[in-house]
């Protein structure tokens, strides 16, 4: 257990600049999850705390002690590698009792922990098959149970259960909630899956391009987003961004009209989510277009329309059904969040 | 005519020719074996002596001397080879400024032809005027006025050092192969898990090149037994028969002293070592294949 402190840290591949020079506190204990498109430096950030791969400029300190210099092994961390980096010439059971083994835990109580451990991602049946024997979503727990086999100082996770099945996959995550309120590690986690990020997180880190763009809670992430980027980056459908202006206290564009708390001015963007919309028979109503596609997700049904270049996606009961190209109305949903973004800048406008 | 079957008539042409190359003379030179054949006496093949020839052998002490000097030759060889190869492999594994120029160095001794290695070695040992003896008499001065060829046990490092020297950067190159692929993340790992450097090396490296160093090995083991033009160019087999290898004497017993029929025999003595050797490498090389894939 240790907080985490990212000093003006900076990381370039020869000339390649990976992430600028940023600063990033992980709280003792927390929940950390970094969340970002492919190739925005989520695992060079991790490798970087983990020490194996050297910043270029900055200070990394764990537990208020500058480690730049430390080799990983005296960083007290565990680790799951996005390709698993497990040991082929060993089974199962070798490959998650290796870190105990190099610290000096004897036999009896190796082997009862490595036990314990492989329960928990389900892979007591496994233990005497090699890597090679096992399917993707298998070697995955083996590369789990191994960096959880023991209690280090911090946990780095790279997208540690994207190859799991679905029902698995829940599982684990409870199963990783779990862990972290028994142990209360500092957990630094990588995921694409935005219901990870926001069942698991303390707070989530949205990173754009080597830079972090919003540092918050998962419900503030989502709730507040600070620009557009991380505003169609959270949310699954994403949230609608129309662009327009606004004029006389409403937001204006083709086929939408809604009343807003904000001055007058061009060049918005007024982002709003599918569940906070809602099919409306209303005589003027707020949103207006031609019905362009129904999806039913089980629970519901995501209704989307289109006006001139505008596309809206709303969530509407699962019942609801309708031709295509049937003019269509929706209205935000009493209590909504509608959300404003300048255009040029993409920064969220304070309401 | 079907694509297929022109395919095969293709072929004829280049089967007859490595039939005629291959197979007759091995099969002329096993039918010596078992009879007698002086090239002073004969120009053909003269009567049936069955087992003579391969019972003369291991009741010859020159024989029996060959194979000796062939083993410590071969085990030496092949140990220091794959021993240089693999720590060279190691240190030139990060790729860094000297990546190129290294590599273009390191292919130099292979490239060279090795009658004219054991020539050049030769001339660098020369206890008057070789670069060698000198430089390493100017080192280190109690070696001054040795004769290094001349002694049995130094001419025998020797010839060990021109073959380590000629076939070491070769199976870097394979060792490096091997480092390549083995993936990045298990070494990390280690790392993270506490392992120390030796311990990576020996608990996670060598394991996973298990496979390129027995092929390696294999490798290095056959070309060692077959080795000859440095003997022939460097010691002649001295002095005395203290490098005289089995292919070597082989070729003496055959071209000096003109006896085919024991030479084919000699001959086939040598194929079935390298048989038996090749054999237990592949098996090994199975199982390991087996643990690693299975
Ligand atoms: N060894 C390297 N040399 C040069 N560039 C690198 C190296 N490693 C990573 N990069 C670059 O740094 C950037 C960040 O890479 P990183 O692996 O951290 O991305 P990521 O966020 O983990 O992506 P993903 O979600 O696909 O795993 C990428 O643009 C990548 O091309
Ligand atoms: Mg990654």
């Amino acid at each position: 257990m240790a907080e985490v402190r990212l000093v003006d840290v900076e990381k370039r591949y020869g000339g390649f600049l990976a992430l600028p020079k940023q600063s990033l506190t992980i709280e003792e204990g927390e929940f950390l999850v970094l969340l970002g498109p492919s190739g925005c430096g989520k695992t060079t950030t991790m490798r970087m705390i983990a020490g194996l791969e050297e910043i270029t400029s900055g200070d990394i300190l764990i537990g208020g002690e500058r480690v730049n210099d430390k080799p990983p092994k005296d960083r007290d961390i565990a680790m799951v590698f996005q390709n698993y980096g497990l040991y082929p010439h060993m089974t199962v059971q070798q490959n998650i009792a290796y870190p105990l083994k190099l610290r000096g835990v004897d036999r009896k109580a190796r082997e009862a922990r490595v036990r314990e451990t492989a329960e928990k991602v389900e892979l007591g049946a496994l233990l005497h098959r090699r890597p090679s024997e096992l399917s993707g979503g298998q070697r995955q727990r083996v590369a789990l149970a191994r960096a959880i086999v023991r209690t280090p100082k911090i946990f780095l996770m790279d997208e540690p259960l994207s190859n799991l099945d679905a029902k698995l996959r829940v599982s684990m995550r409870a199963e990783l909630k779990h862990l972290h309120h028994e142990l209360g590690v500092t957990t630094v986690y990588v995921t694409h899956d935005q219901m990870e990020a926001m069942t698991l997180a303390s707070r989530v880190a949205v990173m754009r391009e080597g830079r972090i763009v919003q540092l918050d809670t998962p419900k503030k992430i989502y709730s507040e987003p600070a620009d557009l980027f991380v505003a169609g980056f959270i949310g699954s459908p994403s949230m609608n961004l129309v662009e327009g202006h606004i004029t006389g206290g409403r937001f204006e564009a083709p086929g939408v009209s809604i009343p807003v708390a904000a001055a007058e001015r061009g060049d918005v963007v007024l982002g709003i989510r599918p569940e906070d919309l809602e099919l409306t028979t209303a005589e003027a109503p707020p949103i207006r277009g031609k019905l362009y596609a129904l999806e039913l997700t089980g629970e519901a049904t995501l209704v989307t329309l289109r006006e001139g270049a505008t596309s809206i996606c709303a969530r509407g009961p699962a019942e609801f059904e309708a031709e295509i190209d049937a003019a269509c109305a929706l209205a935000p949903r009493p209590g909504a969040r509608i959300h404003l973004f300048d255009k040029t800048t993409g920064q969220r406008i304070a309401a | 005519m079907r694509d297929r079957s022109l395919q095969y008539v293709l072929l004829v042409p280049a089967f007859v020719i490595v039939l005629a190359t291959t197979f007759y003379p091995l099969a002329y030179s096993l039918t010596t074996a078992f009879r007698d054949w002086d090239l002073t006496r004969s120009r053909r093949p003269e009567g049936w002596v069955g087992f003579d020839n391969f019972a003369h052998a291991f009741t010859e002490s020159h024989f029996l001397n060959s194979l000796w000097v062939t083993t410590i030759f071969v085990v030496t060889s092949v140990a220091l080879t794959l021993v240089i190869a693999m720590s060279l492999a190691l240190l030139l594994r990060r790729k860094g400024r000297m990546h190129t120029f290294t590599r273009v160095v390191l292919i130099l001794p292979f490239a060279m032809s090795p009658a004219l290695i054991g020539v050049s070695y030769r001339f660098m040992f020369n206890p008057e005027f070789g670069v060698l003896s000198n430089g390493l008499a100017a080192i280190f001065p109690w070696l001054e006025g040795t004769a290094w060829l001349a002694d049995p046990e130094l001419a025998m490092a020797i010839l060990v050092l021109t073959d380590v020297w000629h076939w070491a950067p070769y199976m870097t190159f394979m060792c490096l192969g091997g480092l390549a692929s083995i993936p990045r993340e298990t070494e990390e790992a280690a790392r993270i898990d506490g392992a120390s450097n030796i311990r990576i090396f020996f608990g996670i490296i060598l394991p996973q090149m298990k496979g390129v160093l027995l092929v390696t090995a294999i490798l290095k083991t056959i070309f060692a037994l077959k080795m000859f033009d440095q003997v022939v160019t460097l010691t002649g087999g001295g002095p005395g028969t203290s490098t005289e290898t089995l292919a070597y004497f082989i070729f003496n017993v055959g071209f000096e002293w003109y006896d085919m029929g024991y030479a084919s025999a000699l001959a086939w003595i040598l194929t079935a070592i390298m048989m038996t050797i090749s054999i237990w490498y592949v098996r090994m090389l199975l199982s390991e294949r087996k643990m690693a894939t299975a």
